[in-house]
Formats: structure tokens, C-alpha cells, sequence
């Protein structure tokens, strides 16, 4: 059993109660429209014919009975219908409620190197689409229920006209089930060109528009433009064929009720023309009760490429959760050098030589070569993810952020955190003023990703929610990228301050010489791997050493965390 | 255009702006007429059905011309159903084709400012145009077709018996009566309904967007419970909405179960001459059969509109997303100036603010650009640096000062860029010859001018190297060439057209430091006869400039 399968069973047993209730009530719903149709039929023809028979047998004729329970099987009809739908969307929304946060708290469970191929904007939308068909399933949960009973009574009725008739109508129905599930299959190659299309639509919009003053200045618009256009019609003939199979669908069970109903009228002959009546349209009505079931054939191929991409994405593979271990103030070992805790470092390196990798697998984003990092003397590889991360505070490069509030934010990282506690962080981070400036202070929200902030603002909110963990080691992945110099300034004086009050760790990630001159070295990282001397600061609370000569002695922590005034300019 | 922050939606505005995408060309009167036709098919397959069972005591010859007609009239229903899905697809394919041409013409002529980011825009271009399919393909057939198809059946039915016709109409009363009560009320909620799902949609996407943040801050508990209160609030809530719209549904089949039962008893009573009223007709088998197998044919028009209800939803809500110069008649492109030599360039005052900024980009800008000097802007992101460039391009609003080329004021609606030549941070690059990337610059270059412009953007060394050649096929994402190489193809594309002015927009960002060099000495050389602007971070770069002009950051 996959672990969507195993989701959706689960959510199946919960709703078992409303998922049950929704199939009575199609099962009635399709029942009654079959009966209501034949015996109106009935009713006419019967009318008519003891009509004609003169006004005893007119008077002789029950047409109480009847007449009664056409009236009544309406009625039931209609509000077996109002509770069909009620009961499956009840289901439906029910399992929605449970199978995002769980698909949510799977997705987050993942080998953490999954977490950040999640975070582009076309992955996070394909995932809110998959989670839209899933969800749609449950909805459409009833459809056999209405076919099994529509095919009982259409059988039942049918059968007063004798084998033939009620044969013929089983023959219309199965054949349409086949022919419906063999369409269902010819729809998936459209489906999936209608997927391909999209995204090389979207790839070459993205192509064009990074480059619009391009274009602008070569007089290349009418060409960029004359590409998208292209690769647009290829979606749009993508989702026209994909539209004409659906057609078929619709051909298939047109002809079907036509068929059924055509055949059903000439076999029951015989019975004389009540029983013809009443054959003809419980047929038609038969046929008619699979369209739900027809339609969900429909989405079969979308629904399975869903549940496998979903699929996918919840194999969380053998994940190795290993103990706890004791990371109290712990050290930092890389390729032989050894950073003891308190110590400020500044992670220098050409662009593309993993310095944010780096940082992203010692946050357990990214999968640790075992041997390469030492935490606290163990091997990182061997630390679990969630433990890891208790080590640091980071302020990623993108300096992403939730939409919601101010408050929100910084929330993240401290949820008991006072409202002293988030001022206070504001503060460090240069961005207290700004905030109390907005309309409604730390409540005020910041738009999706922070849109509403400028690029400097985001970065800065980013800074404070670092600053309100109370890990050991602060991660800072260019935290004054776009920052004016007095800024700049303000906010180095204030992260020294803090990390001599705190004994907090630094590392860091700067171009800027302003924030560099916090640190007591400087690391530079080789593009192959390892590190090379670049310690223009002197050495303070760095030790180097070989690996292979024992890097177990220096495990607990032990060395002096350097705490000397910041070197600042 | 955030999803979580949806602007409250204006119906109005929505059905205006749609009606003027939607062009003639949409062909929904052909699939407004199938759909009528579809209807009378189903006249036919009533008529069928009662030939034939009229014609059973004479025995199986006798019905087969009804059965003829039963099973044609039937079978071109599912025909004409087809013909109307395909015909509707067309249109849509039509519809959004077009809409996504003007969409793309509005994204190229002005950067958006600040907020949009390229990833919203992706979607805008792709997913909200999409989203406008089924309107065009299903709901406005079935909108226009619930006018007429009624009425057709309703004549057929008069033709058989003005009494069940009579019936039809009654019923119709409290039919639209439910329809325009409930109906309106329903719509209402379920527009209510389709934002609130958009939103959790929305919370959902952004968290897993940010899953890297929320798993660093160990978060994901907290946020899985978030998801799932919000989750639960939506779905109680929408259970509120949906009992209102499916009751207001139900009425709606209530009245249409009601009269198909009226009409079965009147005929059968007729049929029967026990009615407790005299009326002034006297129906045979034949005519009573028709009118009650037609009788839900009726409804049916009505019920077709009310499924495609969530089409036009989601239509409404694309619409409400995209620009509003989408729906305006298209501007022309602006005029070029053209130069023969490089220009002085002088700003003044200059302001730029975009349409839905708070505040503006660059404020009161003002500086010289001599003739063939190079000139570098510096400041921190967000000072207007892009900006003042772009504007030269038309692609950013002047909304304050001015800026005079050769002492002439670039008049508003004029642009530079017909003269100007452009290097930025992520050139083009499509998949092609090198030669075919290049010449994109100036089509009418010859070899000789190619291979001068590639040997001046310092291309030759790296080609040699890896012995490619001008007609060397490089992929779509540039993959095999470095960051410096990209930039360098950029740069050989601005040498080639023979420019007078040169705009360099962040070239050497996220170059390491021996590239960012080498690649400085090539600029160094390509500013040589043109007035340049630079706008950068790189103080190595900003060295070479004959002026430094310091951008403040804009509180």
C-alpha cells in the first residue's frame, strides 16, 4: 500500500459514516429516477389504453396508486438528491480538513533536501493542484453506488418485459463501461501533452520576460512575443484534443440511452405497449444512472497521475532517526578545522563554491556526507535533521518569509516569545522604527513572501526572527545584501552587542567588509571541497587540526569560547 | 495578485472585462446553436419514443419507424453534445490565445514595479488565462441556449397539448422565482465560498513554499495545526454555504420533479376523461406520451447553466487578477529615437514611481551624462538604479523631472531604444546556433561584423578552449556556459547593433571575482564611443566609470 493509499484509506474509515449515507441516498436517487420514468411511461399508456376501453374499465382502473407514486418518487427523488450532495461534499470537505495538514506534515517529514526543491513557485502549484483532484475523488465517491442500484431496479423494470429487454439493457450498459474505460485511457496521452505544454509555456514566458529591456532595445518583442505565442497555441491545441476525447464521452452515453431504450421498447413487444412504455424509459433511465460513474472514468487518468506525483513526494524512503544527542554549546569541525563555540567566522569563497550549501546541510535542508562536518564531535550524517537545526539560528540568503503578519514571522521562531522579546529583536535588526511605523504595527501584514516590505525591510525581518532563537550558533547568509552603509553599521554594532551578551556563534556569509570585521577569521571555501587559509584577522578561538589524528578529544565543547571585544571598524 | 490577500471581488468589473476578451471569433453562437439543437433532437427522441409505443399493438414493423427516430434523435444528441464540446474548445482555444497575446504585449511594455515578482507573473501569463476555458467553452453556450431552447420545447409541447404547455409555464413561475431568491443568495455564498478556498489554497501553498523556514525554526507541528484550523474553518463553513446552495438547488429540481409529475397525472387523468375539470382537449396515447417525455427537456436548459456555474466563478476570478490595460485597446509601441553619435544625457529631477508602489523607486534624480563617458550608478538595492535605465526604455514611468537627450526633452512616449544596447543580469539565451543568439541584436550583420563583435566581448578564448565555433548549437538554459560566458554572449549582442548609447544593468552580479575582473577590461573597452550607464553593486566596476552618481535609499 503507498502512503497516499494509506492516507486516503484512512480518511475513507473516518468518513465512513457520510460516505455511506452519500451512497444510500445516490443509490436511491438513481433507483427512484429509473422507477419514476417506467412507471410514468406505464401510467400514460395505460391511461390511454383503458381510455379507450370506455368509461368503465376507465372507472375500473387504479389509477390512485399511480399517480400517487409518481408524485411521491419525485419528491424522493429531489430530496434524495439534496442529501447525496450534502452527505459526499460533507465527506468531502471532511477529508480535506485532515488530508492537507497531513499531506502538509508528510511533505515536512521528508529527507529534508526534498524541503527546498518544494519551495519554487511551480512545484508548491503543482502540489495545491494534486491535493485539488485528490480531494475531488471524494466527492465523487457515490457514483457505483447510484449505478448498482439504477442497474437493479432498470433490471427489475426491464424484466416485466420479458429477457430480452432487460438482457438488452445490461448489453447497452456494460458495453458503455467499456467504451467509457477505454476513452478513459485514450485521455491520458492528452492529459499529460496538456501538462507538458503548460510547462514549457511557463518556461518560455519566464525566458522572455527576464529579459524584457532586451528585447526592448534589439526591437525583439514582436519576435518574443510571435515564441510565446507559439508555444500558447501548443497548450491551447493541447487542451482542444484533450476537450475533444471528453466529447466522445458524451457521444458514447447519448447513443447508449438511445440504444437501450430503442432496444428495451422493440424486445419487450410482445407485452403490449405499457410494458413498452415502462421498459423503454426504465432503460433510458438505467444508462442514465452510470453518467456519474462515466464521469469519474473521465478524471481517471488526471486522478492517477495525481495520486503517483503525490505518491512521490510522500515515499519518505528509510529515514534513519537515530537518538538524540546531548548538542549543548557544541563544536564545529569541517575539513579539519575546528570552530569552538562563541567563535565569530566569516565564510568567504567565490560564488558556486557551496558556501551556501554549506549552510543549508548543516541546517539539515540538505543531506550530510558522512565524514565531512562534526558536530559536538559527532558525525553530522548521523544527527538527526530536526536535532541539527536546534544548533542554529539562520537567516537564509532569500530571506523568505510566511505570509501573514509582522508578528507571524517572528513568531516562527520563538512562539513564546514577549512582545519586549520581538521589539527588542527589531531593534538589533535596524527594522524597529519601520514597524512602528506600519499601520498596525506587528500585526500588520506583510503581504505573500513579504511583497509588501522592500527587498532591505525583508531582509532585516529576517535578521530579527534569527535573532529570537536561542541556539547556540547564528547562521547569517548575507544578511546586509541591498542595505545602505549607515544601516549596515547599526546593525553590526548591535549583532556584536548581542553575540557578546549571549555567547552566541557566528557564522556568516558577507561580501560586505562592515559585517565581516565582527568576525575573528575568516575561512575560505575551496570550490573542490575543504578549505584554504584566508585568515586575515587573527585567529581566535580557531583550531586547527587533522582529522585523522583524532577529532574525538575536541568533541565536548571544552575549548574557550572567544568572547573578546568584536574587532569593528 | 497574492492569493492569501485577495482584493474583495467585483463581480461588475469581471463580467465587463470578460465581455470584452471574449472575441467574435469565440464561435459561441455555433455552440449556443448546438446546444439549442440538441434540444431539438430531444423533441425528436420524445416523438420517437411515442410513435413507437403507439405502434406496438400493430405489431414490430409498425415501430420501427419510431424506433428510427428514437435511436437517431437519441444518437444525435450525443453527436451534437460532442460537436458542442468541440466547438467550444475551439473557442476557448481562440479566446485564450488572443488574451494571453495582449496580456504578454502589457507585460513587455512597462516592468512591473516592485511587487510582482516573475513567478506571479508566469502564472498570470499561463494559469489565470487557462482559467477562463470552461466560461467560453461551457457556460456561455449553456447561457445563451437556456434563452431559447426552453422556448422550443415549450412550442412543441403547445403543438401536442396547450394544457401541459399551460402546466409547463405555471411551474416555470415558482421556477424562476426559487431561481431568482435562492438563486441570487446562492451565488452570493458561493462566490464567498470559491475565495475562501482560494485562500486556504493559498495558506497552503505558501506554507509549503516556505517549508525550508518552517523546518529550520522546527515549526512544522505548529504549522501542520495551523493548516489544519484553518482547514477545519473552511470546511464548516462551507458545509453553512453549500446547505443554502444546494437547498436553493433542490428547489430548483423540486419545481422541474413537479411539473414533469404534473404532467404525467394531467395527461394520464386526461387520458382517462376522469378529470374533476372540463378542459377544451381530449389527448390520444400518442400526443400524451410526448408532452411527458419532453417534459423534463424543459428544465434541462436551465439545469445545464446551473452546472457550468463554477466556469464562470473561476473566470470571474482570473479576470479580476489580470492588469487592467490587458482589456484596453493596445498602445502602440513608442517611438524610437535614432542617434548618430553618442548622445549627452541628462536627468533632471528625475521621479519614478510604478502604479501600485506606496512609494516611488528613485526620487529627484539629477545628473550628466557626457557624450561617450561612462557613468556608473551606485546604491543599495531598491535606490532606482534599474529603474532610471529601464526608463530610458520606456519600460519605467517618468513621473516627475524630465530627462533632455542633446539638450532635447525625451518626450514622454518616446524611448532610447532604438539607439541604446542592453547587458543585464540574465541575458537571453534560446536555444540555437551562437551565431543565431547573437544576430538576434541586429539581423542584418554579416559574419565578418559577428565574429568582430565576439572577439571584442572577449568570447573567442572561452570557445577556442571548449573548440566551439560561431556556429556551435548552445542549450536553452546556457548550460555548458559559465555565468561569464552568458554575460559576455550579452555583451558581443550589444557590439554588434551599432549603438550610440550602452545601458549595463548589474553585468558582473554573482561573478566570482578573476571573472568579474576579466570581464571589466571587456567592458572597459566595449563603453569606448558610447555614453554608458552602469548601474551596479561592484565598486571594481563602478572604478572604471568617468562619474559615480550615489543613489540614496528611499525610506
Amino acid at each position: 500500500m503507498t502512503p497516499l493509499a494509506r492516507l486516503l484509506a484512512e480518511q475513507r474509515r473516518r468518513q465512513r459514516r457520510l460516505l455511506l449515507r452519500a451512497a444510500g441516498y445516490a443509490a436511491l436517487v438513481a433507483a427512484a429516477s429509473v422507477i419514476l420514468l417506467g412507471l410514468s411511461g406505464w401510467f400514460i399508456t395505460a391511461a390511454a389504453i383503458a381510455g379507450l376501453a370506455g368509461p368503465v374499465a376507465a372507472q375500473g382502473f387504479n389509477y390512485m396508486l399511480p399517480s400517487a407514486g409518481i408524485r411521491l418518487l419525485a419528491i424522493l427523488r429531489t430530496g434524495a438528491r439534496y442529501g447525496e450532495r450534502l452527505a459526499s461534499h460533507e465527506a468531502a470537505f471532511g477529508a480535506l480538513a485532515q488530508i492537507r495538514p497531513a499531506l502538509f506534515q508528510a511533505i515536512a517529514a521528508a529527507p529534508a533536501a526534498r524541503a527546498l526543491s518544494f519551495s519554487t513557485g511551480e512545484a508548491t502549484a503543482r502540489i495545491v493542484q494534486d491535493v485539488g483532484v485528490i480531494e475531488n475523488r471524494f466527492a465523487m465517491m457515490s457514483a457505483p453506488a447510484g449505478l448498482v442500484a439504477a442497474t437493479v431496479a432498470g433490471t427489475i423494470l426491464t424484466l416485466l418485459g420479458g429477457w430480452a429487454p432487460a438482457l438488452a439493457t445490461l448489453g447497452c450498459l456494460a458495453a458503455l463501461l467499456v467504451v467509457a474505460d477505454r476513452l478513459a485511457s485514450r485521455l491520458e496521452a492528452p492529459g499529460r501533452a496538456v501538462q507538458r505544454a503548460t510547462g514549457a509555456l511557463k518556461d518560455e514566458v519566464a525566458l522572455h520576460l527576464g529579459a524584457a529591456a532586451e528585447l526592448r532595445c534589439y526591437g525583439l518583442e514582436d519576435w518574443a512575443a510571435t515564441r510565446i505565442g507559439e508555444q500558447s497555441e501548443r497548450l491551447a491545441d493541447a487542451a482542444r484534443a484533450q476537450a475533444q476525447v471528453l466529447g466522445w464521452f458524451e457521444l458514447a452515453q447519448a447513443s447508449a440511452i438511445a440504444l437501450a431504450a430503442g432496444a428495451a421498447a422493440a424486445l419487450a413487444q410482445g407485452q403490449g405497449a405499457a410494458i413498452v412504455a415502462l421498459a423503454a424509459l426504465a432503460a433510458a433511465m438505467t444508462i442514465d444512472g452510470a453518467a456519474p460513474l462515466v464521469r469519474r472514468l473521465a478524471q481517471r487518468g488526471m486522478v492517477r497521475e495525481a495520486e503517483a506525483r503525490l505518491d512521490t513526494l510522500l515515499e519518505t524512503g528509510p529515514v534513519r532517526e537515530r537518538a538524540a544527542i546531548a548538542l549543548d554549546r557544541p563544536t564545529i569541525e569541517s575539513d579539519g578545522v575546528m570552530l569552538a563555540p562563541g567563535a565569530r567566522i566569516l565564510i568567504a569563497g567565490e560564488s558556486g563554491a557551496g558556501k551556501t550549501t554549506l549552510i543549508e546541510t548543516l541546517m539539515g535542508l540538505r543531506d550530510a556526507t558522512p565524514g565531512a562536518i562534526r558536530i559536538g564531535g559527532q558525525d553530522l550524517a548521523d544527527i538527526p535533521p530536526r536535532q541539527r537545526r536546534t544548533v542554529f539560528d539562520w537567516a537564509p540568503q532569500d530571506a523568505a518569509l510566511l505570509s501573514g503578519t509582522v508578528r507571524d514571522n517572528l513568531l516562527l521562531a520563538s512562539p513564546q516569545a514577549s512582545e519586549a522579546d520581538l521589539w527588542h529583536a527589531l531593534h538589533d535588526a535596524a527594522l524597529d522604527e519601520r514597524v512602528r511605523r506600519l499601520p498596525d504595527g506587528l500585526d500588520s501584514w506583510i503581504g505573500e513572501n513579504g511583497e509588501r516590505l522592500s527587498g532591505g525591510e525583508r531582509r532585516r525581518l529576517s535578521l530579527a526572527r534569527a535573532y529570537l532563537g536561542t541556539a547556540p550558533w547564528l547562521l547569517l547568509d548575507e544578511p546586509s545584501e541591498g542595505l545602505d552603509s549607515a544601516t549596515e553599521r547599526t546593525i553590526a554594532l548591535r549583532l556584536a552587542v548581542r553575540l557578546s551578551a549571549r555567547g552566541q556563534g557566528l557564522l556568516l556569509i558577507s561580501h560586505r567588509p562592515r559585517l565581516g570585521a565582527l568576525c575573528d577569521t575568516t575561512l575560505r571555501r575551496r570550490p573542490s571541497g575543504g578549505w584554504t587559509e584566508a585568515a586575515a584577522l587573527p585567529s581566535r578561538g580557531i583550531d586547527r587540526h587533522r582529522l585523522e589524528t583524532g577529532a574525538a578529544g575536541h568533541a565536548s565543547g571544552d575549548s574557550t569560547p572567544s568572547r573578546d571585544a568584536p574587532v569593528l571598524v | 495578485m497574492t492569493m492569501l490577500a485577495a482584493a474583495a471581488p467585483d463581480p461588475k468589473l469581471a463580467a465587463q472585462r470578460l465581455k470584452r476578451i471574449v472575441p467574435r471569433t469565440a464561435r459561441v453562437r455555433a455552440s449556443t446553436a448546438l446546444l439549442v439543437a440538441d434540444a431539438v433532437a430531444g423533441i425528436g427522441f420524445a416523438a420517437g419514443l411515442a410513435g413507437a409505443v403507439v405502434a406496438v399493438p400493430e405489431g414490430l414493423g409498425a415501430m420501427v419507424p419510431g424506433l428510427t427516430l428514437l435511436i437517431g434523435a437519441g444518437s444525435a444528441r450525443g453527436l451534437v453534445a460532442m460537436l458542442a464540446a468541440r466547438v467550444g474548445a475551439t473557442g476557448a482555444r481562440t479566446t485564450k490565445i488572443a488574451l494571453r497575446r495582449s496580456l504578454v504585449a502589457v507585460l513587455f511594455e512597462r516592468m512591473p514595479g516592485g511587487a510582482a515578482t516573475t513567478g506571479t507573473l508566469i502564472a498570470t501569463a499561463v494559469d489565470e488565462v487557462e482559467a477562463i476555458d470552461g466560461y467560453v467553452a461551457r457556460f456561455l453556450p449553456a447561457r445563451h441556449a437556456a434563452a431559447i431552447a426552453p422556448l422550443l420545447v415549450l412550442a412543441a409541447t403547445a403543438l401536442a397539448s396547450p394544457i401541459a404547455a399551460a402546466i409547463l409555464i405555471v411551474t416555470l413561475v415558482p421556477f424562476v422565482a426559487a431561481m431568482i431568491l435562492a438563486g441570487g443568495a446562492a451565488a452570493d455564498e458561493s462566490r464567498r465560498q470559491f475565495v475562501a478556498l482560494s485562500r486556504l489554497s493559498g495558506l497552503f501553498a505558501d506554507r509549503i513554499r516556505a517549508l525550508p523556514i518552517l523546518l529550520a525554526f522546527g515549526a512544522e507541528q505548529r504549522e501542520t495545526d495551523r493548516l489544519a484550523r484553518a482547514a477545519e474553518d473552511v470546511a464548516s463553513r462551507t458545509m453553512r454555504v453549500l446547505r443554502v446552495a444546494f437547498l436553493s438547488s433542490g428547489s430548483l429540481e423540486f419545481f422541474a420533479a413537479l411539473s414533469v409529475a404534473l404532467v404525467a397525472v394531467y395527461a394520464g387523468f386526461n387520458l382517462l376523461g376522469l378529470l374533476p375539470v372540463a378542459v377544451p382537449e381530449k389527448l390520444d396515447l400518442a400526443r400524451a406520451f410526448f408532452v411527458l417525455a419532453l417534459a423534463p427537456e424543459f428544465y434541462l436548459p436551465m439545469r445545464r447553466l446551473a452546472a457550468a456555474y463554477h466556469d464562470k466563478q473561476a473566470a470571474y476570478t482570473a479576470v479580476e487578477r489580470l492588469p487592467e490595460r490587458t482589456f484596453a485597446a493596445p498602445v502602440g509601441r513608442p517611438p524610437a529615437l535614432t542617434l548618430a553619435a553618442a548622445p549627452h544625457i541628462r536627468f533632471e529631477h528625475v521621479t519614478i514611481r510604478y502604479d501600485d508602489g506606496e512609494r516611488p523607486a528613485c526620487r529627484d534624480v539629477t545628473f550628466d551624462a557626457e557624450p561617450g563617458s561612462v557613468v556608473a550608478l551606485v546604491g543599495p538595492s531598491g535606490s532606482g538604479k534599474s529603474s532610471l535605465l529601464h526608463l530610458l526604455l520606456g519600460l519605467a514611468p517618468a513621473s516627475g523631472g524630465r530627462v533632455l537627450i542633446d539638450g532635447v526633452a525625451l518626450e514622454a512616449g518616446t524611448t532610447l531604444a532604438g539607439a541604446a544596447s542592453w547587458v543585464g543580469q540574465t541575458p537571453l539565451i534560446v536555444p540555437g546556433t551562437l551565431r543565431d543568439n547573437i544576430a538576434l541584436a541586429w539581423p542584418e550583420a554579416g559574419t565578418d561584423d559577428l565574429c568582430r563583435a565576439v572577439r571584442a566581448a572577449g568570447l573567442a578564448p572561452a570557445l577556442a578552449q571548449r573548440g566551439l565555433g560561431i556556429d556551435s548549437v548552445i542549450d536553452a538554459r546556457g548550460g555548458g556556459l559559465s555565468g561569464g560566458e552568458i554575460r559576455r554572449i550579452a555583451l558581443a549582442r550589444a557590439l554588434l547593433k551599432p549603438s550610440a548609447v550602452l545601458l549595463l544593468d548589474e553585468p558582473t552580479a554573482h561573478l566570482d571575482m578573476a571573472a568579474e575582473i576579466a570581464l571589466i577590461a571587456t567592458i572597459r573597452a566595449a563603453c569606448r564611443g558610447r555614453t554608458t550607464l552602469i548601474a551596479t553593486h561592484s565598486a571594481r566596476l563602478a572604478a572604471i566609470a568617468d562619474q559615480i552618481v550615489t543613489l540614496e535609499p528611499l525610506a
